[in-house]
Parts: structure tokens; sequence; C-alpha cells
């Protein structure tokens, strides 16, 4: 590691300076961003809803957007499928699907390849597209 | 320098200043040696200056204090004992300069006496070193890191915010009121905690995918993966807690309807539901739970598992594409 070869000199640059200059630049882009967003909030300000009114339900409840496809999803489950509840199979499927997540290089356990590169680029496009589907869905409805 | 010359050099020192001392005295004592024609001194008779005021020597006003050579003698040793002490010190301090080390910047020496007890630099100078290859210099490379920093941003605006947040439903609304309304920049900071928790999450996902994408979670790097997913995990437990914090309609019923979602899992459901709420309804005791798992403990479990993500990245280097 302290004694750098030519071989590694050729394709590989130091962390500092060289890598840390760089994250630095990100740093530097983040931080402008930031204040012009808080230059702007002080113009339009996050703002708040009425006050917390446990008795007067709205009519539309709506989680973050981030919640939104998980929400969108749930909601249309079929009350009964196959004999369970259906929001029960619902979270069910959905934890399974995080855990399988969670533990999912342990289950993709092939040598990787160009060609499951491009399978995983296109799962990962099918997935970010049905995800951005069903916000936009849940937003509109 | 030997300590005998040293001797030498202040003893003649002293015997030269003694000597003029002793002149001095000697012509101060002469010189107002009072000659009884009306304050004239001997020196204004020889100078044929015109009489002096009456009173002639300052010194001699003190009490009991004649023209006596003595008394301004055993002052003049005083005083120029005291002279020679601070003359020494003066040499002492000049002398410093044929002898002292190279000149070193305080910040080095300053490094210095810190590497010194810590014994940092080796092991700091090994980590900074540490080469990074050429093909992890995309922009596509940079998601994590940009996660990373938006967690600290959020850290940093967050802490702001709770400077004026009360998590009590009597006053959550009212605080955050007063943030957006009275606080210098409170609008900014909130706005910014806001808007950079959406692109926290953002970021993370798309590190995420590209990590995937480039099949970068296989052999030998499943657990940072891991620890990876569940840093986005916590994310999302970040926008979840932070959500109700207004105390506004939207948090209150996005709360309700989150946790009533929770509360569907077969088996556990009720209990997870009751923990997450501390009772079967959103209230005041959600809020607070809500509150202590958004400022600390999610926080101190996303820096755990923040370092344990860096430092794995640090061992296993970043995966080569194909």
């Amino acid at each position: 590691m302290t004694t750098p070869n030519p071989e590694q000199e050729k394709d590989s640059v130091p962390f500092y300076p060289d890598h840390v200059r760089t994250e630095f630049y990100v740093v530097i882009g983040i931080v402008v961003l930031a204040f012009i967003i808080g230059v702007l909030g002080m113009m339009f300000p996050v703002g708040l809803q009425d006050p917390a009114d446990p008795l007067n339900t709205p009519l539309h409840v709506k989680p973050e957007w981030y919640f939104l496809a998980l929400y969108q999803l749930l909601k249309y489950v079929p009350p009964t499928v196959i004999g369970i509840e259906g929001p029960v199979l619902g979270v069910v499927v959905i934890l399974l699907a995080v855990l399988a997540l969670v533990f999912w290089p342990f289950l993709d356990r092939k040598s990787d390849s160009k060609k499951a590169t491009w399978i995983r680029l296109g799962l990962s496009l099918f997935i970010l597209v049905l995800f951005i589907a069903l916000t936009i869905w849940g937003e509109v409805s | 320098m030997s300590l005998a010359r040293k001797f030498i050099i202040a003893g003649a020192t002293v015997v030269v200043i003694a000597g003029v001392l002793l002149a001095a005295t000697t012509l101060h004592g002469l010189a107002y040696q009072d000659t009884g024609n009306g304050g004239t001194t001997a020196v204004d008779a020889a100078l044929d200056l015109p009489p002096a005021k009456t009173e002639p020597c300052l010194h001699c006003h003190i009490e009991g204090e004649n023209t006596s050579l003595w008394t301004p003698l055993a002052r003049w040793l005083v005083f120029g004992a005291l002279g020679l002490v601070s003359a020494f010190g003066i040499y002492q301090s000049a002398s410093v300069w044929t002898r002292r080390k190279p000149f070193e910047p305080l910040t080095a020496r300053a490094a210095g006496w810190v590497d010194e007890r810590y014994q940092i630099s080796e092991p700091l100078s090994k980590i900074l070193k540490k080469p990074v290859p050429k093909f992890a210099l995309h922009w596509w490379y940079c998601l994590g890191g940009i996660t990373a920093f938006l967690f600290v941003v959020q850290g940093i605006t967050g802490i702001m915010l709770a400077f004026y947040y009360k998590p009590t439903a009597a006053e959550a609304y009212a605080s955050i009121q007063f943030i957006e309304n009275e606080v210098l920049y409170g609008a900014a900071i909130r706005a910014i905690h806001h808007w950079a928790a959406n692109g926290m999450i953002v970021m993370c996902v798309a590190h995420m995918l590209r990590v995937f994408i480039m099949g970068a979670y296989q052999k030998p790097r499943e657990l940072n993966w891991v620890s990876g997913v569940l840093l986005l995990l916590l994310t999302l437990v970040f926008g979840f807690t932070g959500y109700l914090l207004p105390w506004d309609q939207r948090a209150y019923w996005a709360t309700t309807v989150g946790t009533d979602i929770a509360g569907t899992f077969p088996a556990i459901g009720d209990l997870v539901l009751v923990m997450l709420r501390v009772g079967w309804d959103v209230s005041e005791a959600t809020l607070g739970r809500f509150y202590a798992l958004h400022i600390i403990v999610t926080p101190l479990l996303t820096v755990a598992f923040m370092l344990v993500h860096f430092m794995m990245i640090r061992r296993l280097g970043v995966k080569k594409p194909l």
C-alpha cells in the first residue's frame, strides 16, 4: 500500500489530494444547491396544513411520495385473494420483497457477466418505471 | 557558550556598571552638596549657572536622607542588581538566536505535538494515500457520497430545527409556525431540511440501482449490500417519523394510515401498531416516540451502519466494471 508500483500509478489516483478534491467539488455543489433551496424556501416556505384534528378525517389521505407507490399497490389489492385477506397478503408480500432485497447477494451467486448486467439494467428500469407510474397514479387519484 | 565564560562576562559587566554607578553617585553627591550660598551648587557655580530653586535635590526631600554618599549608593546597588538580572535575561533570550533549531511553523509544531502523543500520522498517511482506481471517477460512483453528505446536511439543519421545535401535541404545530415566521432564516432551514430529505432518498435509491446494475453486491461485498439496504430502510424511517412532527392534518392522518398498514401484519400486527403509536391511536405519546426515533435512535443507527459501510468499501475496494 505504501510502496506504489508503476502499474498502480497508471490506473489509479491517490485518495488525497486527487480524489478528495473531486469529492470536495461535489460537496461545494450540494452546498450551493442547499443555499439556493434556502433562498427559494424563504420565498416559498414548506408550509403547514391545518392543525391535526383526530376527530376530522380528511377526504384524501396520502403518504409522502416515496411511500405512495406502495400505498397505491396496497389500495388495489382485492379484499380476499385465495381465502387470505388482501391487505394482509399485501404487507406480507412487501415484507418478503424487502427481505429478498436485503439478502439479494446471497440469492444471486452466479459469477457476473455482461449479459447479466444488461438483464439487471432492464429489470431496474422496469421497476423504476413501475414505481414512477404507481406514484403518479397515486398522486392524481 | 560555556558557563565559565558566562560568569566572566557577567562579572565584568557588574564591575563596569558598578564603576559607572559609583562615579554617577559621587557626582550626584558633589553636585547637590549645600554650598551655603542660597541653593546654588558647586557645579552650578563652576558652570556659572543661575541659582537653582530652593529645593536642590528631589531625592533628599525624603526625611532622614541627607547628602550622605551611602544612601544613594545602596539604592543604586539594589536597582542596579535588578537591572543586571534583566540584562542577563535579555542576553539569554537573545543568545537563543545562535543555538535554536531550524524554523518550524507553529502549525507543524502543533501537528508534531499531537502526533507524538497519538502517533496517528503513519496510519493516517496510509489512509490518505490509498490509491483510488481511475474507473471509479465517473459521476455515477458519486451517488453514495452525495447521500452521505446530504445526511450531514440533514444533521446540521435538523439540530437547528430542534433548537426551536417542541414535540408536544399542544405546541408542535405552533413551534413549526414560529420557525417558519419568526426564527431568522427559519423557513430556509426548514426548506433545506425538507428538500434534502427527499434528495437523500432519491440519491440513496439511485446509488442502490447503480450498485445493483453493476453487480457490485456479489462476493465478497454481500454484507456491504446488506448494510446499504438497511441504510435505505433507516432513511425511510427518517422520512416516516419526520413526517409526523409538524402535527398538521396531513402528518396526523398519513401516520394513522401508515401505522394501520403496519398493523395488518399477521400475528404481530397489533403489537407493532401499539409499539409504534404507544396506544391504539396516534396521540401525543406517538409524537414523542417518533421524535425520539427521528432525532436519536435512527441517526445513531445510521452513523453506525455508515461507518461499517465505508470501512468495508475501504477494505474491499471498488468493484472493477466488466
